[in-house]
């Protein structure tokens, strides 16, 4: 039976919308202080050196205040606070003396002017002595070659680095020799994907202001205002109640503001030299040089037996990981997670190493990894079904893990029992309506213009939620209360990146409760007036933040029965909540009875008048389960073989989301996702210059291919469809969706490309030079 | 130096450097942050703003060179606290997620709508391409742009 709701299925506007649209909403990067002195960073030039001898009295000359890797804390750290310290090395200072990569943070001025601040910092003056870099994990592993570091921090203790591998993990289940023996086709395949940049249209920014007492105000760009507050508490000492991290819109993450950017630590240590308020803002070159998505190099290995079963699978996965760990061990976990989460495998080995280069640090974009390896495992099922015969479709339905199954939704130490799953019709609705019957036989077409259909499904998990504890931090406070009109302050620490994820939460309380949706205020917060909450990351926004917005909402309508049954003379049970859309509230009701009613405002002060306290309710939830919504793309594209270049035609892209709440915010997540996936697929890396060691384009965006609204397919060959499953566990059985909606694309499109020139590609972004040169070959791979 | 320009449709005396930038103006001396910067050197859009009805970057232009003419930034498009149809339609179509590229989307689009009150979608797509959205992929911005050509249209 399908419930009906109210709010929860219906689309409506974001909540912060008005303010954005109207430019009134406030991002870090927009505040601006009275007094306030403007920050610049010394970085080095070099990518990998040491700094002999730094002289910064001609910056002092000009009135900036300047400091550097000498005094800043000595503290080693990691900027990401996501997982338990069993699983995090830490290699990271606030400044350094042996820089790492071209833009490694030296040194900081702030001056009351940025031009004079960048006067300042070309004052300073630096004696290097140059070390070799390497710039690829395979020649940075070899014996011999220079250390990144030669000591990092895990527990509390130093331990040594060997060969520039930052850590690795290896699982082995069954017999793998055994399976690949059994099966009747094996194929392996290296695959090496780009070094991708996140491209959040806001660069990294922190303000910080020092408050009288000792503590710091911060406004910055995060995911996480509490891992913030954590961090800073860690490197600088300050006691965490003096440290207030306040939320401000964020212009976009995609994972780049899970850790705390390195503009919050030498902001706040500026600050606290200066005692004035400083702002560090980044430019977009500078941003370039912050972060990257993890680069991965891939040997995969899948066996299978005429019937279409796999019997064993083996990965070996490299990942040119930069400078620093940003909680690379979590990842690999998380890898090898999303590698056995995608089909059964039967018997099975991996292993995954992290190794230092001396590259921009890597870190978290949208998937987690989980885009890279979808984009081999579904290249491989697929050339995998072509040697045996079968459909793709068919072969991937029949192993795919699916209800009932093992899921591991972060690793070894994150997993949980698949409780809702929409694959099946996924696959076939979308194939239907993609026509995939009719597509064309790979390779047999001639003419300038070919056109192929790929199919590529994948998934992400909701939430780093597990029924036991793992070395995931996963867990979101809420508060609920209700003002004397019959209005809710919500109150959560929770960050929403652009999803639409408060406006979720809001949704769900107005449906729990029954008031109109405009009643829920959300409520500006900082860390010191909020619960804990880890991050908004791992599409964990609806699920596992919703969960806790659920919660309160429950326990303010408790109570608001309760005490609403006592002023009605009735009991609580028999009461119910309607949302009058005229009064502008939620009504309580005896059902049956009529006149017998009192609006939650009316309630609410007659509970002042009488004393009785606010109507309020504080809950900090955990979710036991990390379920996984589905995804599946069917994409039409057109190679032209004369340039080289491709084209979309056609997207079809299903998605089980659990209960969608939003349905047009939903829609725009796999909109986005996609965009994003094309152009993994075909346009963006950061190459390096090897000769100076620093990025290929310099910083600029304009050398940094993004998707254009021209390069993107029509509206009406743009085709978005849901399957409502209900996740048990979910607020109102809703599941994540942001990252499940960029997972499957590059896959879809490498098949895609496949299907058109007959061509397999196994290096990304599939440029047009590697189409014409592979077309020109004649080859097959 | 001293510039005076309408600006949200009243006039501003403001006292600028030579080389003072309209972003820099606009953000930090007149408090209107709609203006994002997103690159600072006309890569991304997202500091477009209207001056004398057209969209032009204001990381790459000076204050000095507005001096006597008139500029729209996104504070100024509601009037009387009545939603633009664009400002409405970017609502209404979820054209809006970070909202970080909003601003400059908006103002292009009315830029757009000024000259081509019916656009196609090619035609906007094409008009749009100077302003980048990471969040999107554009889908629900042209649903939008369209959807206020016709509610204007109206
Ligand atoms: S900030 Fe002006 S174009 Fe990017
Ligand atoms: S909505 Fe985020 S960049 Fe466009």
């Amino acid at each position: 039976m399908r419930q009906s709701f109210r709010f929860i299925g219906r689309s409506t506007p974001r909540m912060d919308g008005v303010a954005k649209v109207t430019g009134r909403e406030i991002y870090a990067s927009d505040i601006y202080l009275p007094d306030m002195l403007y920050a610049r960073v010394l970085k080095s030039p070099y990518p990998h050196a040491r700094v002999k001898h730094i002289d910064v009295s001609g910056a002092e000359r000009l009135g900036a205040v300047v400091v550097t890797y000498r005094d800043v804390p000595d503290v080693v750290y990691c900027p990401r606070l996501v997982s338990t310290p069993e699983a995090t090395y830490k290699d990271w200072r606030v400044l350094t003396g042996k820089p790492l990569y071209v833009g490694d943070p030296i040194a900081a001025v702030a001056a009351e002017s940025e031009e004079l601040a960048q006067r300042a910092l070309e004052a300073i003056e630096v004696e290097f002595e140059v070390l070799e870099p390497s710039f690829d994990p395979l020649e940075s592993m070899r014996p011999g070659k220079p250390l990144l570091h030669e000591r990092i921090r895990y527990m509390g203790e130093e331990v040594e680095v060997e060969n520039n591998i930052a850590c690795t993990m290896e699982i082995e289940q069954g017999d793998v020799e055994r399976g690949f023996e059994e099966a009747d086709v094996v194929l392996e395949r290296e695959y090496r994907t780009n070094r991708r940049y996140h491209c959040q249209l806001e660069p990294k920014t922190a303000v910080v202001r020092p408050e009288p007492g000792g503590g710091v105000t911060i406004w910055t760009t995060t995911q996480s205002i509490h891992n913030t507050r954590l961090l800073i508490h860690e490197i600088f000492g300050i006691p965490v109640g003096k440290i207030n991290v306040v939320k401000t819109a964020l212009g976009g993450a995609f994972g780049s503001s899970i850790q705390t950017n390195i503009v919050v630590p030498i902001a706040v240590a500026l600050a606290l030299k200066a005692r004035k308020p400083v702002r560090l803002a980044y430019t977009r070159e500078e941003d370039l040089h912050e972060h990257c998505a993890y680069q991965m190099i891939f040997r995969l290995k899948l066996g299978a037996r005429r019937d279409g079963r796999l019997t064993a699978g083996s990965l070996e996965a490299i990942l040119d990981i930069g400078a620093h760990q940003i909680q690379a061990y979590p990842l690999l976990g998380c890898l090898v997670g999303w590698w056995v989460s995608l089909y059964k495998l039967p018997n099975l080995r991996y292993v995954g190493k992290a190794v230092y280069t001396n590259k921009v640090p890597s870190c978290a974009m949208r998937g987690y990894g989980n885009p890279q390896i979808t984009w081999a495992v579904e290249s491989l099922m697929d050339e995998l079904a072509e040697e045996l015969g079968l459909d793709p479709l068919e072969f991937k339905l029949l192993n795919h893990v699916g209800l009932g199954d093992l899921f591991w939704g972060q690793g070894p130490t994150v997993k949980s029992i698949i409780k809702s799953s929409g694959v099946e019709e996924l696959v076939r609705r979308g194939a239907r309506l993609i026509g995939w019957d009719k597509r064309p036989k790979p390779g047999a077409q001639r003419g300038r213009y070919r056109r192929g259909i790929g199919f590529g499904r994948g998934f992400h998990t909701s939430s780093a939620g597990a029924p036991v504890p793992g070395t995931v931090v996963d867990y979101t406070g809420a508060m609920l209360k209700v003002n004397e009109d019959g209005t809710l302050d919500y109150v959560t620490a929770m960050m929403d990146c652009g999803g639409g994820t408060l406006t979720a939460h809001a949704k769900i309380i107005a449906e729990e409760i029954g008031v109109p949706l405009e009643c829920v205020n959300i409520v500006r917060a900082d860390t010191q007036t909020t619960l804990y909450d880890v991050c908004t990351h791992a599409s964990r926004g609806v699920y596992a933040g919703g969960a806790a917005a659920l919660q309160v909402a429950r326990e303010v309508k408790r109570k608001l029965l309760e005490l609403a049954a006592r002023v009605l003379d009735a009991y609580p049970h028999a009461l119910k909540i309607r949302p009058d859309e005229e009064r502008g509230q939620g009504v309580i009701y005896v059902e049956g009875v009529e006149g017998r009613e009192i609006t939650i405002g009316e309630l609410a002060s007659m509970a002042r008048h009488k004393n009785w306290g606010t109507i309020a309710a504080v809950a900090s939830v955990r979710q036991g389960s990390c379920p996984p919504h589905f995804t599946a793309y069917f994409v039409e594209v057109e190679v032209d073989t004369e340039t080289g270049k491709v084209r979309p035609i056609r997207v079809v892209a299903g998605a089980d989301v659990g209960r969608v709440i939003n349905p047009k915010l939903a829609e725009g997540q796999i909109h986005g996702g996609f965009a994003m996936g094309w152009s993994m697929a075909l346009l963006e890396d950061t190459p390096y210059d090897p000769r100076s060691g620093d990025l290929l384009n310099k910083g600029f965006i304009t050398d940094y291919k993004l998707p254009t609204a021209r390069d993107l397919p029509p509206l009406e060959d743009f085709q978005v469809f849901f399957v409502e499953t209900e996740e048990p566990t979910g607020p109102f059985g809703a599941k994540g969706l942001g990252e499940g909606a960029l997972n499957p694309v590059a896959g879809a499109i490498a098949n895609a490309i496949y299907n058109a020139i007959g061509v397999r590609f196994y290096e990304l972004p599939i440029t047009p030079d590697k189409i014409l040169k592979a077309l020109k070959g004649g080859e097959r791979r | 130096m001293k510039i005076r320009f309408k600006l949200n449709g009243r006039e501003i005396e403001a006292e600028v450097e030579p080389n003072t930038l309209l972003l820099n103006l606009l953000r930090e001396h007149l408090h209107l942050t709609g203006a994002k910067y997103g690159c600072g050197i006309g890569e991304c859009g997202a500091c477009t703003v209207l001056l004398d009805g057209e969209p032009i970057l204001s990381c790459l232009t000076l204050a000095v060179e507005v001096d006597g003419r008139e500029i729209t930034t996104i504070e100024g498009l509601a009037r009387d606290g009545e939603l633009h149809p664009l400002q409405r339609a970017f609502l209404e179509e979820g054209a809006v997620q970070c909202g970080f590229c909003t601003p400059g989307m908006i103002l292009t689009a009315k830029a757009l709508l000024d000259e081509n009150p019916n656009p196609s979608e090619e035609e906007i797509r094409e008009y749009l391409k100077g302003n980048l959205c990471r969040c999107t992929g554009y889908v629900n911005i042209v649903k939008a742009v369209k959807r206020a050509a016709e509610e204007m249209a109206r």
